[in-house]
């Protein structure tokens, strides 16, 4: 059971109470979560431009950057008290954390696609073989859609490019993330349906909310009130 | 070949096993000290039972395994139901309540590679036949009397109840599908979600506000009142009252200060009807335990009564103390004695166990080579046994001093208490 033993304990600490730790999304995420965090006012020190440095540390927040699907076990096993993921890697991962707040920013949503040329292919498949094979970075997402219809797949997990997967002969149909849709459309796919919308949410460790809750709570209710003005401004 | 646990089994070795003896017998102290009575169960109890007893929450978490005859049978994934089942058909006829506890590992499936276990002890208290905010403060209070007998130097013990959320739903007249779909994203913890539920348009603007509102609440009574102020605007303010009154009793037995109200607390096992309490220590990622009111499972074995309970981890118990720095002391060895005679080592050996001393006898016979083997278990003193059943204490240079009689105390001997090592 691994649960953040190497933090030190927060009630030997004395009188200033130990820095806040907060897990921040590198890639597609990072440029947005820190301008969400300076709109809010909440003081990002060298976090804009961290170098190599994995951890940046400020007064109040020790700010951890992890890659995206890690972040929800970071915060799970307390090692981070509170964290910006997506909802796309929150779903995927299930694990036990408080889903506080939408920041409405990295909106992206999960498509079901196939080859634009596949016309009744798939159907044809399906018919013939009663199963279809589906190439995703998300299994779990995928497994739960595709029982809700009733339809029985095969799961390939990759780890990326994705969209090759029709191409090459390896699936099916994929399930991916998709913003614009631009690559799908450059890899001569098309998407047959919506599986579910994503955007990145403000999370919390269960403990860390019960006993920081001022902070926590003070946290995520700044995030969300700067993510609607900047949500708004955007539209 | 070379032998392996299976994943999330694991050895208990040692320290650790001696450490977890004391915490497991100071919290099973504060049981026998509110009148309750150890209980011991089997390891594997009837699939049907357990399913029966929990419920949909028992789904991917049971251990299964096949009796003989092709029935199915599950490892216990917790104490509640096995607790249940004892009450309702070996205690049945007889006057209850029935006051309750165990120390008991348990076992849940768990996937790979997401570094938990899958077995661990649990120590806990049933509270069988009894309702009411006396019942539910009792439960709270020894939660808390728990955690302080363990020693440990900072936590909090949350309190909430899902009878606010059941009430608000059940008058929300909205279908059944939304309704659960509201209690799977507080399940889930899933404020997000609520909030967009919340926002179904059919739905009254009072419900809604509190929808939104309660899982937010915490405090201490205010936050109890401002809950009150929400469900009454929703025709349900008297689902708030046996918190309240409960409130009162944990601030007249003195444990209040460690206690805060949490609407937001929802625990994944879903038989609890009332009452839901869970135990922090900051630092720690995962509660320390939790449990609360299930009026609903006994019924579900012919014997219909109320009940409450809370089991603590006693594996998350040591995690905490330790990060705290507060870890038992376990009392260590107190000599290793050796000598050239065996038959005199053994009589000296038992003469010093016989006066309270742990005492191991050496492979040893060299004065030299004993005090290594003391060095090396830890132990506070080494003993030279002459062959005329005196005993002489070696220094760490390996040189005996002068030979006593066993009578007299050792020259390494705890003089009190204190002489614990950490």
């Amino acid at each position: 059971m691994a649960t953040g033993r190497t933090q030190a304990s927060a009630a030997g600490a004395g009188d200033a109470p130990a820095p806040l730790r907060m897990a921040v999304p590198k890639g597609a995420l990072f440029a947005q979560s820190v301008a969400l965090l300076e709109a809010a006012g909440v003081p990002v020190g060298g976090l804009a431009d961290p170098g190599r440095q994995l951890i940046v540390r400020t007064p109040g927040i020790d700010y951890i950057i992890g890659k995206p699907t890690d972040i929800p076990a970071y915060v799970a096993y307390g090692a981070a008290d509170v964290a910006i993921a997506g909802k796309d890697v929150l779903i995927e991962s299930a694990l036990d954390v408080v889903e506080m707040a939408d920041l409405f920013f990295g909106a992206c949503r999960f498509v079901v696609a196939e080859p634009e040329d596949a016309g009744d292919a798939v159907a044809d498949t399906y018919r013939h073989l009663g199963v279809i094979r589906v190439a995703t970075k998300y299994p779990r997402i995928t497994e739960l859609h595709y029982a809700a219809k009733g339809v029985q797949i095969e799961i390939v997990k990759l780890h990326g490019n994705i969209e090759l997967a029709p191409l090459i002969g390896l699936a099916d149909q994929v399930v991916d993330i998709t913003a614009t849709g631009t690559t799908l459309r450059m890899n001569r796919l098309r998407i047959v349906e919506d599986v579910l919308p994503s955007t990145a949410r403000f999370i919390a460790n269960p403990v860390a909310l019960r006993c920081d809750a001022d902070r926590v709570t003070d946290l995520a209710d700044r995030l969300a009130r700067a993510a609607k003005t900047m949500g708004e401004d955007r539209t | 070949m070379r032998p392996k646990t299976p994943r999330g089994f694991r050895d208990v070795l040692l320290t650790e096993a001696a450490e977890r003896r004391v915490v497991a017998q100071r919290i099973g102290d504060v049981f026998e000290a509110w009148g309750y009575g150890f209980v011991e169960t089997p390891v594997v109890e009837e699939y049907a039972t357990l399913e029966a007893g929990a419920g949909s929450s028992l789904e991917g978490t049971a251990f299964r395994l096949f009796d003989v005859d092709g029935s199915l049978l599950a490892l216990r994934p917790e104490m509640t139901v096995p607790i249940a089942r004892v009450v309702a058909s070996r205690l049945a006829g007889q006057p209850g309540p029935y006051r309750l506890c165990y120390v008991a590992d348990v076992f849940r499936e768990k996937e790979s590679l997401r570094g938990e276990a899958r077995q661990f002890a649990q120590a806990g208290v049933e509270f069988v036949g009894a309702a009411g905010p006396s019942a539910d403060a009792e439960v709270v209070a020894i939660l808390v009397e728990a955690l302080e007998g363990a020693g440990l130097p900072s936590f909090t013990v949350g309190v909430g109840t899902v009878a606010v959320l059941r009430a608000l739903l059940a008058g929300s007249g909205r279908d059944a599908a939304w309704q659960s779909s509201v209690m799977r994203a507080a399940h889930e913890r899933n404020l997000v979600e609520i909030d967009r539920l919340a926002g179904d348009a059919a739905l009254d603007p009072a419900v809604a506000d509190a929808l939104r509102a309660v899982p937010r609440l915490r405090g201490g009574a205010e936050a109890i009142e401002r809950c009150r102020a929400y469900a009454a605007g929703c025709g349900c303010a008297g689902a708030v009252d046996a918190l309240a009154d409960m409130w009162l009793l944990l601030e007249a037995a003195g444990v209040a200060e460690c206690v805060r109200v949490d609407f937001g607390i929802l625990r994944s096992f879903d038989y609890y009807t009332g009452l839901i309490v869970e135990a922090y220590a900051p630092g720690l990622g995962l509660p320390l335990g939790g449990g609360g009111r299930y009026d609903g499972v006994l019924a579900a074995f012919g014997a219909p009564a109320p009940a409450a309970g809370f089991a603590l981890s006693v594996e998350r118990m040591q995690i905490a103390l330790a990060q705290q720095g507060a870890a038992p002391r376990v009392r260590g060895l107190d000599a290793v004695v050796g000598g050239d005679d065996p038959a005199a080592t053994f009589t000296a050996a038992r003469a010093l166990r016989l006066a309270g001393r742990r005492v191991r006898v050496a492979s040893a016979t060299d004065p030299a080579a004993i005090r290594a083997e003391a060095d090396a278990a830890g132990a506070r003193g080494a003993e030279l046994v002459t062959s005329d059943g005196l005993i002489a204490p070696i220094d760490a240079d390996g040189t005996p001093g002068a030979a006593r009689a066993v009578a007299e105390p050792l020259a390494s001997a705890p003089g009190t208490e204190g002489g614990e090592r950490s």
